[in-house]
C-alpha cells in the first residue's frame, strides 16, 4: 500500500466493523465501501491504472471482502469501481490509441460517433484539460459500453487487447473519481428510483403478503399506500421476528396491515394477490439470499401460482453463483431458537439457527430495481453490464 | 446471565478516553504444566490466543487504552502484542504492557496501578481469559446514568448488589446468612444462583485507590466486593448489569476450556467463532456440521463422514466385493488449522485441531484439543486430552480421557496412558527449567509408562501449596477436561461463581467446624494475644495494631467474631487489678477504639458483650473488671446504650450464678442508661 497511514486506519476500521457486524444491512455496507474505495483512489498514488487496479482489487477490495464474506454487498461494490475504473481506462486508452493511430498509419479506428458523443460529453472535456497527452477523449457511460461488449470487432474489442500494457500514465484519477461519485449518487437514490414504480406493481384491494423486514419493501408499501387501500399480511418470521417490527411500522403509516405466525403462511397464501419481499442478496442466477422463512413464504407462492415480487436495488445483485448456497448462509447463535438455560440437552443435539435462506430463481417472479422491473433470466445481461468477468473472483 | 458489578463513582466525563485493564496473568496455577511454558492468556482457544477474545471485545466496546498487566512470561506476552495487528501504528487500540513480577494476586496488580497513577477515568476491569459477546457498551451508560443519580442506591431495582457470596461445588453450603436490616431497607431483593459471574468489571477511579488502602485484599470477588457490601464506612456501593441473551464466560480451568471451545464452535458466542476470522491471516471456513476448516488443509478423499461398507463396483464384468472403503471422516464439531494433513481412515468428532499438524492413517480423536505441529502416527486413539504444541505419538498409542500432555512430549510406540494422567518435559523438583541437567536425565524417562521413545514426566498437582486455591481434591477433578458433564448442566457446571444476592453485615460463620479448624483456632488466638502484646510494648497506635490483626483474619480465615474472642481478654489482661480503675481507664483509653475498629454492627456489639460477659464469668477475679469496662466502652462510643440494653434483657441460663452476678454488677449502670433513654424519648416528645 502507498498510501498514507490515515488511509490505513481507515480500511482497519471497515473490516473491523464489517468483521464485528457493526455495520450491517447491504446499503450502509454498500455505501461505506463505496466511500471508502473513493478514498482510496483519490489517495493512492499511481503512475498505472494497472497499479490502481491492484489497490483496489487486491490490497484493499480482497480485505473487505473476507472481513465478511458473507456481506455480499462489499464484492459488488468492489467489482463495480474496478469496473468503473477499467472503463474510464479503457475509453481514454483508446483515445490515445487514436492519436498514436492517426499519427503512425491513419489507422481506420477513428471513430466519428464516438467524437461526436465526446464533445456534447462534460466528463470528456476534463480529459481533455487534465490529459498529457492533449487530443480528445472519448465519452464513457454504460450504454456505449454495453453496446460495445455485444458488438464484435467493435472498438472496445481492439481497446481490450491494449488492456494488458497499462503503460501510459494518463491523469485520470479525477475522471475516476466523478465517477465513484456518480455512484455513490446512485446509491444514495436507489431507495427513490425503485419506490417511484410502486404504483405499477400495486393496485386498489389487492392483499400483500411479506416476510421480514425489509427498508425497501417498507419504503415500497408506504409510498404505494398514499394513493392506493390495499392490505398486508406480514409473516412474523421467527425467531428474529423481524416481522413484528415490519406490521408496526407499516401500521403507523395507516396501511391495513396483519401479522400471521409462519405456519399460517401456506394456508392464507390462496388468498393472497401478490407476494413482495426484500432480500439480502441477489446472486448471479437470479437465486435470493433472503431472511430465513423467504423459502417456504416463496414456495407456498408457487404453489398457489401467485407472483413473487423482489425489491431490490442494483448493488445487491453479486455475480457469484451459488454452486454450494450453503456457503452464503450466515449461522448465528442459537439462542432464540433454543436457550442456552436448557442445559444437558445443548450438548446432545446440535443447534443450526440459519440467519439466511436461499430461495431458487424459479420461485421469483420479478426484480424490481433501481432501473426498472426485470425477471430472473434477465440477471445475466445486468451482470455483464455491471461487472468486469475478470474482477468476479476477488 | 453474567452480571458485571461495578461501583458507583464520580461522573464520567464526557470525553475521556475509554480505559480497560486487562490481567493477563491468572495468579492460579490449575493450567499447569502447560502454563509453565506459556502465559495462560495465550494458550489457544479454537486456535485464536484467548486474549484475542478479550481484547476483541474491548475493541468492540470502543476502548482506547489497554493496561496489560502481567507477571509470568511477561516477556512471551509482550512480544506476541508487539507483532499483533494491535500495536499497528493505526489500530483503534494502545496497550501498554505493565509488568509486575512481584504481584501475587487481583489486588496487588491494582495497588500497582494506583501506584503509577494511570487511570484517569472509569475503567473496565476483565481478565485476559473472558470469551463474550457481550454489548459491553449497554453496560457503559447505565453505569454512567448510575453514577449521576446516587438516589437510586437504596432501591433494589437499581440492581444494587447487596450481597454476594461465591458458592464451590465441594463442600456444598446449605445456609447463608443475611442481615435482617436488608429487607428494611430494600424492598424487593433477588436472591439468584442461576447467574454467571463473567468476571467484567466496570470500576470508577477510586477503586485501585480502595485497595491501596486495604492492602490485605487479593481476590476482586471474595475481598472486595465482600469488603465493599459488609463495611458501612467505605459508603460505596456496588451494582450488577445483569445481560440477557449473551454469552460470556471465562476459561478458569480445563473444564471450561473445554464447555466454552464447544460453545464456540456451536457458535452460541456469535459473532466470535472462528469463521470470522479474529486473527490477521485466519481464513476459516464454516462447513455443514459445524465443521471449520482452514485452506490448505489436506484431508484424505472424502471430507464428510462416508463410510461405505460392502460396496459392490461391477467393471468389465467382475465383481469387485470391496469390504470397506474408509476415508477420513470429520464428525460434527470439528475445527482443523491450515496446513494439517489428515491420513486414510481417520475420524475426527467434536475436536480441535490446530495448524501443521499430521495424523496418520487409523487414528481416532473425539473431544481432543490437539493444538499446533502436532504428529499423531497410524493407529492412535485419543479422547478428550489435551495435546499441546509439538507432542509426538508414536504408533499404537492411546490416549484415555483428561489428559494432558504439554509441550515437546514424545510418547510411544505401544502405550497406554491412563486418565488424567499429565505430562510434561519439565521435571517437577526444578522449577526452573535447566537444559543440561535435562539431557542428563534423558534416560530418567519411565519408559514403561510413556514408551521405548517416550520423553516427558508425569506432572502432580501441588493441592495445598497455592494460597488462593480454595479448591479441594473433588474440585480439581471436577475441574479436569474430560470430567462427565452430563449429569450437570453447562451453565451450573460453569457457576461455581455464582452470584448469590443477600445481605449480612455479620461475617459469614461456616456451618462444620472440624477439630483441625478448632486446632488452627487455637493457634490463631495464640497469634492474636501475641501481636497484641507487641503492639502494647512497642506502643503501636490503634490504627497499625488493627490492621496487623486484619491480616492475621485473613491469613487464617476467620472471622471478627474470632477475633474478638482473641483481643477482649488480651486487651482486660493488661489492667491491673491491684490499681483497677485507674489502669482500666488508661488502657482502655488507649486500646478501646481497637475493639471499636472490630464492630461493625448492632449485632457485632451485642456479640462483643457476650464475649466481655464470658470472659468475665470465669473467675471472681476477673469479675471486677466488668463494670468499668463497659462503662469505658460506653463512653468511648464503642458500645452503644441500645445494644448494652438489649444485651441485659436478653435471657440468661437459670443456674449461671457468675453470669447473672455479672449482670447484677452493671444494673446500677444499666439502670442510668434506661433511665437516660426514657428521659431523651421524653424530650423527644
Amino acid at each position: 500500500m502507498t498510501g498514507p497511514r490515515d488511509l490505513n486506519a481507515q480500511i482497519e476500521s471497515l473490516v473491523n466493523r464489517l468483521r464485528r457486524r457493526q455495520v450491517v444491512g447491504s446499503w450502509c455496507v454498500s455505501i461505506e465501501t463505496a466511500m471508502l474505495l473513493r478514498q482510496v483512489v483519490s489517495a493512492t498514488r499511481w503512475n498505472q491504472v494497472e497499479t490502481l487496479i491492484k489497490v483496489v482489487k487486491e490490497d484493499v477490495g480482497r480485505r473487505l471482502v473476507m472481513a465478511q464474506p458473507r456481506e455480499l454487498a462489499v464484492g459488488n461494490i468492489v467489482c463495480r469501481v474496478l469496473r468503473l475504473i477499467r472503463e474510464v481506462y479503457n475509453s481514454e486508452d483508446a483515445t490515445f490509441d487514436d492519436n498514436s493511430a492517426e499519427d503512425n498509419d491513419k489507422d481506420s479506428n477513428t471513430d466519428d460517433d464516438e467524437k461526436d458523443e465526446e464533445i456534447k460529453s462534460k466528463s470528456s472535456q476534463k480529459i481533455r484539460t487534465f490529459s498529457f497527452y492533449g487530443g480528445s477523449g472519448t465519452g464513457t457511460n454504460t450504454q456505449s459500453s454495453m453496446i460495445n461488449l455485444l458488438g464484435d470487432g467493435s472498438p472496445m474489442g481492439a481497446k481490450r487487447a491494449s488492456v494488458d500494457d497499462y503503460r501510459k500514465p494518463p491523469n485520470l484519477k479525477p475522471l475516476i473519481i466523478s465517477e465513484l461519485q456518480e455512484m455513490i449518487n446512485e446509491l444514495e437514490n436507489t431507495y427513490v428510483n425503485i419506490i417511484d414504480q410502486a404504483m405499477e406493481h400495486i393496485h386498489s384491494n389487492e392483499i400483500i403478503m411479506t416476510v421480514g423486514k425489509s427498508r425497501t419493501v417498507e419504503m415500497f408499501l408506504k409510498t404505494a399506500a398514499k394513493k392506493r387501500k390495499f392490505s398486508v399480511l406480514v409473516a412474523e418470521t421467527f425467531p428474529t421476528y423481524l416481522g413484528h417490527e415490519m406490521a408496526l411500522s407499516l401500521s403507523e403509516a395507516g396501511i391495513d396491515t396483519t401479522v400471521i405466525s409462519d405456519s399460517a403462511i401456506f394456508a392464507v397464501m390462496s388468498r393472497v394477490n401478490k407476494v413482495i419481499m426484500g432480500t439480502h442478496a441477489v446472486l448471479a442466477n437470479g437465486g435470493l439470499i433472503s431472511v430465513s422463512g423467504a423459502q417456504m413464504v416463496a414456495t407456498a407462492a408457487k404453489h398457489h401460482s401467485k407472483p413473487v415480487v423482489v425489491c431490490t436495488g442494483l448493488y445487491k445483485l453479486s455475480p457469484l453463483y451459488p454452486y454450494d448456497e450453503d456457503s452464503f448462509n450466515d449461522l448465528v447463535a442459537p439462542d432464540p431458537v433454543f436457550s442456552f438455560n436448557e442445559g444437558d440437552l445443548i450438548d446432545k443435539v446440535t443447534l443450526l439457527n440459519p440467519y439466511y435462506d436461499y430461495v431458487s430463481p424459479e420461485l421469483v417472479s420479478l426484480f424490481i430495481t433501481n432501473t426498472g422491473g426485470h425477471p430472473p433470466s434477465y440477471l445475466y445481461r445486468l451482470i455483464n453490464e455491471n461487472y468486469d468477468p475478470d474482477d468476479t473472483d476477488i | 446471565m453474567p452480571p458485571p458489578s461495578k461501583t458507583s463513582g464520580k461522573n464520567l466525563e464526557a470525553e475521556s478516553i475509554l480505559q480497560a485493564v486487562v490481567l493477563a496473568d491468572s495468579f492460579n496455577e490449575r493450567f499447569r504444566p502447560i502454563t509453565l511454558d506459556t502465559p495462560r492468556c495465550l494458550l489457544p482457544l479454537c486456535n485464536t490466543p484467548l486474549i484475542e477474545y478479550t481484547l476483541e471485545l474491548l475493541a468492540v466496546a470502543g476502548v482506547q487504552a489497554v493496561y496489560l498487566f502481567c507477571r509470568e512470561h511477561s516477556e512471551t506476552i509482550k512480544n506476541y502484542i508487539k507483532k499483533s495487528k494491535w500495536s499497528r501504528s493505526y489500530s483503534p487500540i494502545k496497550i501498554i504492557t505493565i509488568v509486575t513480577p512481584e504481584a501475587r494476586s487481583v489486588g496487588d496488580a491494582l495497588r500497582e496501578l494506583d501506584a503509577k497513577q494511570l487511570i484517569d477515568s472509569d475503567f473496565i476491569l476483565i481478565s485476559g481469559d473472558v470469551v463474550s459477546n457481550i454489548q459491553l457498551e449497554k453496560v457503559l451508560d447505565a453505569h454512567r446514568s448510575l453514577g449521576e443519580s446516587p438516589i437510586f442506591v437504596l432501591d433494589t431495582k437499581t440492581n444494587e448488589c447487596v450481597h454476594c457470596e461465591s458458592v464451590e461445588l465441594y463442600p456444598r453450603k446449605r445456609r447463608m446468612t443475611m442481615d435482617m436490616e436488608v429487607f428494611k431497607k430494600h424492598a424487593d431483593v433477588q436472591i439468584r444462583n442461576d447467574l454467571i459471574d463473567c468476571q467484567i468489571d466496570i470500576c470508577s477511579v477510586e477503586v485501585p485507590a480502595l485497595f491501596t488502602e486495604n492492602f490485605d485484599y487479593q481476590d476482586i470477588r471474595n475481598d472486595f466486593v465482600h469488603g465493599i457490601l459488609t463495611s458501612d464506612l467505605l459508603g460505596k456501593t456496588i451494582y450488577c448489569h445483569l445481560v440477557k441473551d449473551v454469552y460470556a464466560a471465562r476459561v478458569r480451568n480445563l473444564h471450561t476450556y473445554n464447555a466454552i471451545s464447544k460453545d464456540v464452535l456451536s457458535r452460541w458466542t456469535y459473532p466470535i467463532v472462528p469463521d470470522s476470522n479474529l486473527q490477521e491471516g485466519d481464513s476459516y471456513e464454516f462447513m455443514r456440521g459445524h465443521i471449520y476448516k482452514e485452506k490448505d488443509v489436506s484431508l484424505s478423499r472424502l471430507i464428510y463422514v462416508s463410510i461405505f461398507e460392502g460396496l459392490i463396483i461391477y467393471v468389465n464384468n467382475t465383481y469387485f466385493f470391496i469390504i470397506s472403503i474408509r476415508s477420513c471422516s470429520l464428525g460434527e464439531k470439528v475445527l482443523i488449522g491450515a496446513g494439517t494433513e489428515i491420513a486414510e481412515n481417520v475420524k475426527i468428532t467434536n475436536s480441535v485441531i490446530g495448524r501443521r499438524v499430521t495424523i496418520g492413517p487409523n487414528v481416532e480423536i473425539d473431544g481432543a484439543y490437539i493444538w499446533d505441529d502436532v504428529k499423531i502416527k497410524s493407529n492412535c486413539f485419543i479422547f478428550r486430552s489435551i495435546l499441546a504444541n509439538n507432542v509426538v505419538l508414536e504408533e499404537n498409542v492411546i490416549v484415555k480421557r483428561g489428559c494432558l500432555l504439554s509441550y515437546d512430549v514424545v510418547i510411544g510406540p505401544n502405550v497406554t496412558l491412563e486418565p488424567y494422567t499429565k505430562l510434561t518435559k519439565h521435571k517437577k523438583t526444578s522449577e526452573s527449567d535447566n537444559e543440561g541437567e535435562e539431557s542428563n536425565e534423558n534416560k530418567a524417562y519411565d519408559s514403561t509408562l510413556i514408551g521405548e521413545h517416550g520423553q516427558g514426566y508425569i506432572w502432580s498437582d501441588k493441592v495445598s501449596d497455592t494460597d488462593d486455591d480454595e479448591f479441594d481434591t473433588k474440585n480439581i477433578q471436577i475441574a479436569g477436561l474430560a470430567h462427565d458433564i452430563s449429569n450437570i448442566s453447562l451453565t451450573d457446571s460453569d457457576s461455581p461463581p455464582s452470584v448469590i444476592y443477600e445481605s449480612s453485615s455479620d461475617e459469614l460463620s461456616d456451618s462444620g467446624e472440624s477439630t483441625t479448624e478448632e486446632e488452627s483456632l487455637k493457634e490463631f488466638f495464640k497469634e492474636v494475644s501475641q501481636t497484641l502484646e507487641r503492639a502494647f510494648l512497642d506502643g503501636h497506635a490503634v490504627e497499625i495494631a488493627s490492621l496487623e490483626l486484619n491480616t492475621l483474619r485473613m491469613a487464617s480465615n476467620t472471622t471478627f467474631h474470632d477475633l474478638r474472642v482473641g483481643v477482649i481478654p488480651t486487651i482486660l489482661g493488661q489492667i491491673d487489678i491491684e490499681n483497677l480503675l485507674t489502669s482500666a481507664e488508661e488502657i482502655l483509653e488507649q486500646w478501646g477504639p481497637l475493639i471499636g475498629k472490630l464492630i461493625h454492627s448492632r449485632q457485632d456489639q451485642i456479640d462483643t458483650l457476650y464475649i466481655l460477659q464470658d470472659h468475665c464469668a470465669i473467675t471472681q477475679h476477673h469479675a471486677k473488671l466488668f463494670a468499668p469496662t463497659l462503662k469505658k466502652l460506653y463512653l468511648l462510643d464503642v458500645l452503644d446504650e441500645d445494644a448494652i440494653l438489649e444485651w441485659n434483657s436478653s435471657e440468661l441460663a437459670d443456674n449461671d450464678s457468675s453470669k447473672s452476678s455479672i449482670r447484677k454488677k452493671v444494673a446500677p449502670f444499666v439502670k442510668w442508661l434506661e433511665e437516660a433513654e426514657v428521659e431523651d424519648s421524653d424530650s423527644d416528645d
